[in-house]
Formats: structure tokens, sequence, C-alpha cells
């Protein structure tokens, strides 16, 4: 029964055989039993388990001596003291321990997300105002580099005056700010803070204040709801589960963004569907026209008769356009948000 | 057995034990998969804070399931030293903030830069210092891991400065590419150089005798074919894509109109032409560099050996494949959960690949004085993707 033997000074492999004696382990040589080593019971070691080692050595306490057991025979006799039972013990079957630990995996995934998904509905309102606004600060700085920003006093003030008006309706805190860039596409969005961006083209291809109107509850919507914050602290919670179950590979990261991005652009047409509801209700409230929102959806069709949101499907952040029209299809009372001179001093807001 | 006469030595001629051998690996995936889940499981709950343990055991087992000449490694490495790694190096990157904030509060904010904010520059900084010193979080966590490696009960150990070799890869990787990769060789020889030439088992070190000059040739002929290939490849792929547009009735107005308003034949037109890309790089591309890389790790392991042991590995352009592509795809299409599968190939083809020739006096090789350092692979976990 044959053991090998490591004295922790050289490399020199010994093949040597091993008892127990009294209170001590005797190592020998398998040639002429002299004796190799003498290890004090108490002072024994075993490095390691089955569970990870293939062969756990044995060893004394601060030496770099190691004896290797891989016979069996021997390996069940010195076993038998507890010192060194761990040699022997049975090693851990890895089906039960797959299924059981790809359970906890796929639980646990799903308990991310659902933190994820659904605490964010908690935790973005939560974020201080400060932090919130100066995140929003640095987006619109970052995005606004290189383009031309409107400055028509009073084509803002009207603008900046409507949205703080249907702000305080929502009950959003603190203030608005409304910025306009010249030029295009068709299109505004919201930032984290309360801050506004609308591209001058959107004003140019609005038949009426209204429409304007509308898009501005819109955009007020999103920001009663917090979707900017909540759209971040979702997508980053999904990149770090990510991360932590690929091992930040970074293709693999390429590839599992896919998921993030199908996430946001879920979120896109969840949170689409909410500012439409809210922008609708803001109008109402304080007793403006609400028909803009569903005219200008409908303006936006006879541009684009084939809807890219319909063919998109899952792709698409969102919702179809012809949808929209019908959820937020209102009657034309109530009065017009723009004066006749405030409307003329937004449509020249750039000029 | 083969006689030997050392060169200028007048003495009787020396005979030195040849005797090839092969590694063994006799890990199983399945136990490897068990290990690797559980760490996964932790991970998502404690939010990737059980990394370092983690990584601890799942190389312990690597290393106890490997073997040269019958004794297995061992890993004695613990978490808890990899985790104040990477908090050292959190709060030096700290300071590393603060010295960032102070230079854009006092010189940077009063100039006013349009879309450059405090966290542009802070990103900036990082990426430019993190350039060099992923180079020495990769030098400095290999002697982390060596000094934790035994083999016989001996100690791992990896002399020289992980500084030097940082700046000098950082050198040499920034002069490669502006010389449109034509330095590869010399890249490739400087820095396994010291990696290979500073590395010993004890008191064994290894040694290394590659010179750029030896693989210069090969790797020009590999460079001009890889350039002609590319060509071919694009013409191919555009020639593809032309031939099937016109069979479709698609021309150049169509495709500006499918990209301008995007729908699902959009979606289907960009996948047509990266499949029709992808199938022509796998077939044509990705052979010659498989090639070339199978060679060059041929070429680096016969130029290496330890004291009268030499080294040899037949890795042919199919196992480079295996490697290389193989591998990438079962990380890919797995979404990182083939990782251990992936590890599991890879050190069975070493295994299988990699002769030793000759067996070391275990009398002479002696344990180290080094113990190496205290704690661990802070630099790499926060600038690399640090592996198992």
């Amino acid at each position: 029964m044959a053991a090998r033997y490591y004295d922790g000074v050289t490399a020199e492999v010994k093949e040597v055989g091993a008892k127990w004696g009294i209170g001590e382990l005797l190592v020998y040589r398998l040639t002429d039993f002299s004796i190799v080593a003498r290890w004090r019971l108490e002072d024994i070691v075993v490095l390691g388990d089955t569970e990870h080692e293939a062969v756990p050595a044995i060893s004394v306490k601060g030496s770099d001596a190691r004896l290797i057991v891989e016979d069996p025979a021997l390996k069940a006799e010195l076993s038998r003291v507890d010192y060194v039972a761990a040699i022997e013990a049975p090693r851990p079957r890895p089906a039960r321990r797959i299924a059981t630990f790809g359970a906890a995996v796929v639980a646990l995934i799903g308990v991310f997300w659902g933190i994820v998904d659904y605490g964010s509905e908690y935790a973005a309102p939560l974020v201080p105002y400060r932090l919130q606004a100066s995140l929003g600060r640095q987006v619109r700085a970052d995005l606004m580099a290189g383009h031309n920003v409107c400055t028509g006093t009073d084509g803002l003030a009207a603008i900046n005056t409507l949205a703080n008006s249907l702000a305080s309706a929502g009950g959003l805190s603190h203030p608005v700010q409304v910025t306009i860039v010249k030029g295009g596409p068709v299109n505004a969005f919201t930032l984290p803070g309360g801050y506004l961006v609308f591209y001058s083209d959107l004003i140019k291809e609005a038949k009426d204040g209204d429409e304007v109107a509308g898009v501005v509850a819109h955009e007020i919507g999103h920001a009663v709801n917090d979707h900017p914050m909540k759209g971040m602290v979702r997508q980053y919670g999904v990149e770090t589960m990510l991360k932590l179950l690929t091992g930040g590979y970074s293709d693999i990261g390429t590839l599992g963004s896919g998921g993030s991005l199908l996430l946001a652009l879920r979120n896109g047409r969840g949170f689409e569907r909410a500012a439409d509801a809210e922008g609708i209700r803001l109008l109402e409230k304080r007793g403006l026209r609400a028909d803009g929102m569903s005219r200008f959806f409908e303006e936006m069709m006879q541009h684009e008769p084939a809807d890219p949101a319909l063919s998109l499907g899952i792709w698409s952040d969102h919702p179809p356009t012809a949808e929209r029209i019908a959820a937020t299809r209102r009657p034309p009372t109530g009065r017009s948000a723009f004066t006749d001179k405030e409307w003329k001093a937004l449509q020249s807001v750039c000029d | 057995m083969q006689e030997v006469t050392p060169a200028g030595a007048t003495t009787e001629p020396i005979l030195l034990d040849r005797t090839p051998s092969r590694p063994v690996y006799d890990g199983k995936l399945g136990e490897l998969y068990a290990i690797y889940l559980r760490h996964l499981a932790l991970m998502i709950l404690t939010l990737g804070w059980s990394r370092f343990w983690g990584r601890t055991r799942l190389r312990r087992y690597l290393w106890n399931h490997f073997a040269i000449l019958g004794d297995r490694f061992e890993y004695r490495g613990r978490g808890i030293e990899l985790f104040i790694g990477f908090i050292l190096v959190v709060l030096i990157l700290g300071c590393w903030a603060g010295l960032v904030w102070l230079f854009w509060h006092f010189v940077l904010e009063k100039r006013a830069m349009p879309g450059f904010g405090l966290f542009d520059l802070f990103y900036l900084s990082v990426a430019f210092i993190g350039f060099p010193l992923a180079f020495v979080g990769q030098y400095a966590g290999l002697r982390y891991r060596l000094s934790r490696t035994r083999w016989r009960g001996i100690r791992g150990t990896l002399g020289g400065s992980a500084w030097t070799y940082g700046a000098m890869a950082a050198l040499l990787t920034a002069a490669n590419a502006m010389t449109a990769q034509l330095m590869t060789p010399l890249v490739s020889v400087n820095l396994a150089r010291p990696r290979l030439s500073n590395a010993a088992i004890g008191t064994q070190r290894l040694e290394f005798a590659g010179r750029a000059g030896d693989i210069y040739g090969r790797y020009l002929g590999y460079y001009f074919l890889n350039i002609f290939l590319w060509i071919v490849v694009f013409a191919g792929a555009a020639t593809a894509i032309g031939i099937g547009g016109a069979r479709f009735g698609i021309d150049l107005d169509k495709i500006h109109t499918l990209f301008a308003k995007p729908g699902l034949y959009t979606i289907l037109a960009i996948v047509i032409a990266v499949l029709v890309l992808y199938t022509l790089f796998g077939l044509l591309i990705l052979p010659v560099r498989c090639w070339w890389q199978a060679y060059l790790f041929r070429y680096l392991v016969a130029r290496t050996r330890a004291g009268g042991v030499l080294f040899a590995t037949a890795l042919s352009t199919r196992h480079m494949w295996g490697f290389m592509v193989v591998n990438y795809l079962i990380l890919l299409l797995t979404l990182g959960l083939g990782w251990p599968w992936v590890t599991h190939r890879t050190l069975r083809l070493i295994a299988d690949q990699l002769w030793i020739y000759g067996v070391p006096d275990g009398a002479s090789i002696r344990q180290p004085a080094d113990r190496g350092p205290r704690y661990g692979e802070g630099l790499l976990d926060m600038f690399d993707v640090s592996g198992v």
C-alpha cells in the first residue's frame, strides 16, 4: 500500500507507506521501512475536501510537507482516525447538486428580475431630486453638444408655463424645464430631474398649439411617473444580472445586452401607454383641450402609413400608433393650451 | 535514454532521462458544473461579492485534477486574499478619483466644455491608465496564482517587475497597433519571455529561448494571406448580396428605403447580411488565423524548458479551431453558462497535446524563500476580465 510523500523542502518524491502509531502517524519508506516522518495527531490537517480536491493532501500545521494517499485500501485504513477522515469523505453526487443549484440560479434570476422590474417602481422616486437633476443636466449637456438651441424668450416662456402647469397638476414637487433644439427629428423626450427636450421640427409639423400641448402633456406624463429614472434603474439592474451570470465576458455581454434592450423596449412601450393616459388626464384636469394628442398621432400615421411600431412588434419602443390614437381620442372641448400670441411665439422660437 | 554532451564540456558524457510523458486531467464536467452553479447562485445572491471565494473553489478543483508526472497540482489561495486585493485597488482608484476631481474643480470647471463633464474626465483618465494597468494586473495576477500553486509541495514563483512588464506590454501593443499589427511576432515573443523565463517551481526556473526572427517569415505569409482573404470575403459578400438582391428585385433605392423606414424586412436584411459575412469569415479567415495561432503555440512551447526537461506540442490547426472558435461559440451561445465546459475542453486539450520530455531531479528543486504577495488580483479584477 503506497502513498507519495513530499518533504516540503525539495521536490523529491518518496514512495512511502503510512500507519497509525500511538498518538502519531508514521510515514516510512517502503524499501527499508525507515521512518520518514512522524506526525503528532493533534498537528495533522487535511488540506481541502473531496468536493474540490481529487486527493486532499494530509499535512501538519505550519509545514510544507504532504502525504498524498490515492491507494483506496490505505485511504480506508488511515481514515478510520477522525483527524484524517476527510480524505475518505464521499464525493458529492454532481447530478443532484447541479439540479439543486441550477434551480436556485433560475429562481434567483426570477427574483432578481422581479426586484428590478417591480422594485424600480418604488426605488426610482426615492432617488433624491438633486441627483436626478444633476444626471439630467449631464445627459442634456451631452446630447446638446454640437446642436443649436432655440432661444426665443416668449416661445420658451409659453411652453415652459404650460409644462409647469401640467407638472403641478400631476403633483410633481419640482419645476420642469423645456429646451428646444433646432431641427429634427420630429421628436421629444424627457430626462431625469424634469428636463424636457423638444426638437423644433415637431413644432413645425404640428397643425396647432393643442397638438404641441398634447406632446407636452405626454412628456409630463413621463416625468410625473418617474419613467426616466425607472428605465435607468431597470436597465442597470438587468445589466448587473447579466454581468453576474456571464462573468463579464465582453462579447457575451454584447449578446446579453440584447435581452437588456428587449426589456428597455418593453419598458418603453409600457411607459408610452402610461404617459399617454397621464397626459390626457392632466390636460383634462386643467380644463384644456385634450384632442391634440390623438390628432398629432393621426398626422404621424399619414406621414408613415406603414407603422414601424406595428411591424417591429417587440423590437419597437413605442406601441402601434393606431392603438395610441384609439386610446387618446377625445372630443375637441375645453380651452386651448396656448393663446394665438403664444402659439406664434412658439412657432418662431428658433428664428 | 539519450547521450548528451554539453557544449564545451570535456568531462564524461551525461546521460539525461528524456522519457516522454503527458499531463493528466481527470476532472469531470458534472462535478465542475456543480461547483460553478453554486458559485453562480451565490454571485446573484451577493451581487457579485462572492466571486473571490467562488473563483478560489473552482481553481482548487481544476488544479487538483491536473497532474504532471503523477503529481497533482494544489491551489492554496484563499478568497479573502482576492477580496482584500480588490478592496485595495478600489481604495487606490478612490484616491485617483479625488485627484481627478481636484484637477476638474481647480483647472477645468471654469472653462466651459459642452458635453464634457467630470464623469467624462474620470472615465477618460481611467481608460488611459487602465490600458497599461491591465497588463500590470495580468503579470501581478500570474505571480499571485503561481505563488498559490504547489507541485510536490513546492510553491511556484514569478520574478521580475509587474510594472516593467506593464510598461513594455503597453508600449509594444501600442506600437503594434500603429504598425498595422506587423510587429506581432516581436510582441508575442517579448511578452512571452518574462512570463516564462521568470516563472519557476521552487528553485527550478523555466527557460525561454524564443526569438521573433524565427517566426517572422511565417507571420508575414499569414499577414498578407489574411489581407488577401479579407478582400475576397468582402468581394464575395458584396457579390452574394448583390446577386441575391437582383434575384429578388432589390436595388439601391429599395435598400435605402429599407433602412430609412425600419421594419421587419430591415431586421431580416441585416440578419442575412451578417450571416453571409460570418459564413465567409468563418470559412476563409478563421482557419488561417487558427493555423498561425497553432504555429505560434508550438513555437513558444518548444522553446521553453525547465532544466533538463523539454516541452513540445503537436497542436494543429484543427485543435486551435476547437480551442478558439468552438470554445467562443459555446460561450456565446450559452450566454457564458458554458464556461465550465470550455475550461474542461481546454484542460483536456492541454493534457492531450502537451508532451514533457524528461523528469526533473526533484532533490535539486528546493522550496523558495519567497512566499509571494499577501493579496492578489485586485488590478486584474478591476481592469481586466479576471477569469479562473
